[in-house]
């Protein structure tokens, strides 16, 4: 595949800005976090185009690559526990919107 | 150096009277709070202020004969406190000088001091300030000393503000009535006027001599004299330093205050504004007189100045209805014959003035306060009339008085003002035109001085006998009385003129301090009259005097009708000149109502809405502001990720600005 | 050949990740996440990270989707309560903020990209697939500590997710999602 990594980034970039839309936008707890996995996802998406593009110029480098897989990894951690907090906090308020979650203002 | 040491005893007493009497005027509120009608020790007031001027008379004689023991040439008696400012091209000590012209300051100041305190004690009686009156009497005895007796310019200032300041206080001494205090005010502020054309003067001083030091400047003046080209630099301190004294000695443009501060209780009005304080500008005049003499257009000036305040003073006189209204005016037009005779270059025939009308002038204003003391103050001629069947011994020191201010011959006025209409007459040249004005002034004075004396003493009762009783004075206040009606009689022999070929007593003893100035002024060549031409002026005088006397008597001791039949003949004529030439009256439309507005502008305007609005503003901007920014941290967690993620957004630009930069 | 499926598979991810945040109904949206996920894998693939690609597939669809599935079937969760159209959120307050925040980003993207002269690159060879054997020496050599480090993540997160998760005593969840005591 011989795409210009511009586009490789861009898309990264498409993605990440589509994200923090749903992220600050929606009300639903669980699109929420899956808001912030295409988040994770995107940034993912831009280390594999930044470790592509040195292996092309004839600098094999995979540490993007690599760090992609950790940041599956944790992202991975991260639904599971941010999950879990969902689930007590519907226990409490029988609701995952997040207008329920105004305990900290006055 | 003999030892001097005591003189400084004359500015101690009078103030440690004024702070004894301070502590009583307290002591006495303090018993008030008690039971309103305690008497507190305020009694006390009056012996230990009246002893303080007398211990202060006394050590004045004393000063006078140390100074006549001393050698014609050296009579000088120094006392110097501590070194108070010393910059290197300037040193000012705190010192006292008493050299001829203030021994007789000295004396005149404690001596019609000392009565006016013995006359005030029964004047003020029964007054519930009757303590603080004598602190602030004392005080000013004290200001005005420090004034006479200071060897350098700033001393003097400090005195000058000094008698500004018990004045000011002392005008307003029943503010409750609300009048006198307003009255205090216009004293303070037209007095401020005054003060700053004299700061400025001894700023010009200081930069031409170095120095503020009187007699080091009155010497150090002919030196500048020599080519000219500090002329100007010396004509404008003058003129500035006389702009001091048209402040403090009431003379055209700034006279306005005078009349108004007879609101003042009777003896501050004698002391203050008649013996004393109005006389400061004579004196500074006198001890600077090498100062003016170097600048003889200035002089001029001073003279024209001087004659139609004096004019305008004394046809002003003519329509007055209040006693002391008459009175006030009268020490203006005197005032501006003391400052023609200074004009003249007749300094020491100026200060004699300065003494007989200290004499006459307070007896005057002393027996009206007898007269409206027994008139239960009632102070309208027109609702008096033969009193001096109540009130005899009020009657015969009044006499004297008028008899003195007029000008009747061989009495102490004649003798002052013949010799500063002489010696105007002797400089000859545009001279004799403030010599005519002076001699129609002093026509006008004796027909005014006569018209009080009929109106109130002669003609038919013109008050309600039922509701006022006149009585005579208690002999606490008739006594101060007579002395000075003595003085005023009297008081011409210490300047006789040379026809007589009998010595001028004070001439002679004020020679050493104006000598400079006189031979800067005339050089060798003084000028000089004629025994013929001085007879002529002398006659001259006296007919004036006794016609003019005679016409205003005689138009008045049947009553009141001349005013009103003057005042139909020329109404216009007539409302001027009861209105002071509509002076007061033009200021306060031209400069006080602006300067009013201008002031309720930057209150209301400025300070109210603009800047209490913009601080008030930024306080309210700040509060609206964090209220809305309250709202940022109203605990929903979606907002809070909205703004994480604009937040982030932000950071993200930043970074690829900077980083692409 | 490569490059037009490069291109599907971008739009197919951006459709996916419209469609998440915009569907009304969970389940749509995860579905739709999880779409974008294989097309991510196969964009992962075209570069020629294969070994990325399967863990792509593997750990986000196969494992965290169906969490997500699972937590979303738990709670019964139905179509948000009156939310009537896609586009509802856009009345809410936030939302001028949101978008512009999100559309600035796109912007940002594109300036910073096409802006920055480094990046283009005038041939552009493709690259040998990276090796199995490449990715285990740098996971097993310079890069172990991550790796180990993670691993007590993972410990730590499964520890933390049953603590959270936990019934109170005594509470149960119904599945029309009241709490009983």
């Amino acid at each position: 595949m011989t795409v210009p990594t511009e586009h490789l980034l861009i898309l990264a970039g498409i993605l990440f800005a589509i994200g923090v839309g749903g992220f600050c936008l929606r009300r639903n707890l669980i699109v929420v976090l899956m808001s912030v996995e295409l988040m994770l996802n995107a940034a993912n998406l831009t280390f594999i185009a930044g470790s592509r593009h040195h292996s092309a110029l004839g600098d094999p480098a995979l540490d993007g690559a690599l760090f992609a897989i950790f940041v599956i990894v944790v992202a991975a951690v991260e639904a599971a526990v941010g999950l879990a907090l969902v689930i007590a906090l519907y226990r409490r308020k029988q609701t995952v919107s997040l207008d329920s979650l105004d305990e900290l203002g006055d | 150096m003999p030892h001097t040491d005591w003189l400084w005893w004359l500015l101690l007493l009078p103030l440690l009277g004024s702070a004894a009497c301070g502590v009583l005027h307290f002591l006495t509120l303090k018993a008030r709070r008690s039971d309103a009608n305690a008497k507190g020790p305020s009694a006390l007031a009056w012996p230990i202020a009246a002893g303080a001027m007398g211990a202060a008379f006394v050590i004045s004689l004393l000063a006078l004969n140390g100074l006549r023991a001393l050698d014609a040439s050296a009579r000088v008696l120094e006392s110097s406190a501590w070194s108070w400012i010393d910059t290197g091209n300037m040193a000012i000590d705190v010192s006292l000088v008493v050299d001829p012209l203030s021994s007789v300051l000295l004396l005149v100041v404690t001596g019609v001091g000392f009565l006016i305190h013995v006359y005030a004690g029964g004047y003020m009686k029964g007054d519930p300030g009757y303590a603080k009156f004598f602190a602030y009497l004392n005080l000013f005895v004290a200001a005005m000393l420090m004034l006479v007796l200071s060897s350098n310019l700033l001393g003097l200032f400090i005195g000058w503000e000094g008698v500004g300041l018990a004045s000011y206080l002392l005008i307003g001494f029943w503010y409750e009535k609300g009048w006198p205090a307003e009255a205090g005010q216009k004293a303070f502020v037209v007095n401020r006027i005054g003060d700053a054309c004299f700061l400025i003067g001894s700023f010009l001083l200081v930069q031409l001599f170095g120095t503020l030091d009187l007699s080091d400047i009155g010497t150090a003046v002919p030196a500048l004299l020599t080519g000219g080209e500090h002329s100007f630099q010396l004509a404008l301190a003058a003129l500035l330093l006389f702009g001091g004294c048209c402040g403090k000695s009431a003379q055209l443009p700034l006279f306005v205050w005078l009349p108004d501060a007879m609101a003042g209780p009777t003896p501050v009005s004698a002391l203050i504004h008649a013996a004393t304080m109005v006389t400061s500008g004579v004196y500074l005049v006198v001890r600077l007189n090498p100062l003016f003499a170097a600048s003889p257009g200035i002089l001029f000036f001073i003279g024209v100045v001087a004659a139609a305040t004096a004019f305008i003073a004394g046809t002003s006189a003519l329509a007055q209805r209040d006693l002391k209204g008459v009175l006030a005016y009268s020490t203006v037009s005197q005032l501006g014959y003391m400052f023609l005779g200074l004009a003249a270059g007749a300094w020491s025939s100026a200060i004699f003035h300065l003494v007989t009308h200290a004499f006459f002038k307070a007896l005057l204003f002393l027996a009206a306060g007898s007269v409206i003391h027994g008139m239960h103050d009632e102070k309208d001629m027109h609702k008096m009339g033969g009193l001096r069947r109540h009130m005899p011994r009020t009657y015969v020191t009044f006499l004297a008085g008028a008899a003195a201010l007029s000008g009747l011959p061989l009495l102490s006025g004649f003798f002052s003002k013949d010799e500063i209409l002489a010696m105007n007459f002797a400089n000859g040249g545009m001279y004799y035109g403030l010599w005519a004005v002076g001699v129609l002034t002093a026509a006008i004075t004796a027909f005014y001085s006569w018209r009080m004396v009929g109106l109130v003493f002669f003609g038919e009762e013109r008050f309600d006998a039922a509701k006022v009783h006149p009585h005579e004075s208690p002999g606490s206040m008739t006594g101060p009385l007579f002395v000075l009606a003595f003085l005023s009689i009297a008081g011409g022999l210490i300047g006789l003129p040379p026809v007589l070929h009998l010595p001028h007593v004070l001439h002679s003893w004020l020679e050493p301090v104006t000598a400079p100035g006189t031979a800067i002024l005339h050089g060798d060549h003084a000028p000089h009259l004629s025994h013929a031409a001085e007879w002529v002026l002398l006659g001259l005088g006296s007919v004036i005097a006794l016609v003019f006397a005679h016409k205003g008597f005689y138009a008045y001791k049947n009553g009141k009708e001349q005013d009103a039949a003057f005042a139909a003949k020329q109404p216009a004529v007539y409302a001027q000149l009861e209105k002071a030439w509509s002076i007061d009256r033009t200021y306060t439309f031209w400069i006080v109502q602006p300067i009013k507005l201008a002031a309720f502008v930057i209150a209301v305007v400025v300070d109210q809405f603009a800047i209490d609005g913009v601080v008030n503003g930024a306080a309210r901007l700040a509060r609206s502001s964090a209220l809305q920014l309250r709202k940022l941290t109203d605990g929903g967690v979606a907002n809070y990720g909205l703004w994480m993620g604009a937040g982030a957004a932000v950071l993200a630009v930043i970074w690829i600005a900077g980083g692409a930069a | 050949m490569a490059n037009l499926l490069f291109y599907l598979m971008a739009l197919g991810a951006v459709i996916g990740s419209l469609g998440v945040v915009s569907a009304k109904n969970p389940i749509a949206s995860v579905l739709s996440l999880l779409g974008t996920f294989f097309c991510l894998a196969t964009i992962y693939l075209l570069s020629g990270f294969e070994f990325l690609a399967a863990a792509q597939i593997l750990v986000y669809g196969g494992a965290v989707m169906v969490l997500f599935l699972f937590v979303v079937m738990l709670l019964n969760l139905g179509s948000e309560e009156g939310e009537g159209s896609p586009l509802e959120f856009v009345r809410r307050r936030g939302a001028p903020i949101a978008v512009a925040t999100s559309v600035g980003l796109v912007v940002l993207t594109f300036v910073g990209i096409l802006g920055a002269p480094e990046v283009r690159a005038a041939e552009f060879v493709a690259a040998a697939p990276a090796s199995f054997e490449d990715i285990a020496t740098l996971l097993f050599g310079s890069f172990l500590l991550p790796f180990e480090v993670v691993s007590i993540l993972l410990l730590a997160a499964a520890i933390a997710v049953i603590v959270l998760a936990k019934r109170e005593r005594g509470t149960a969840v119904a599945p029309t999602g009241e709490a009983t005591k």
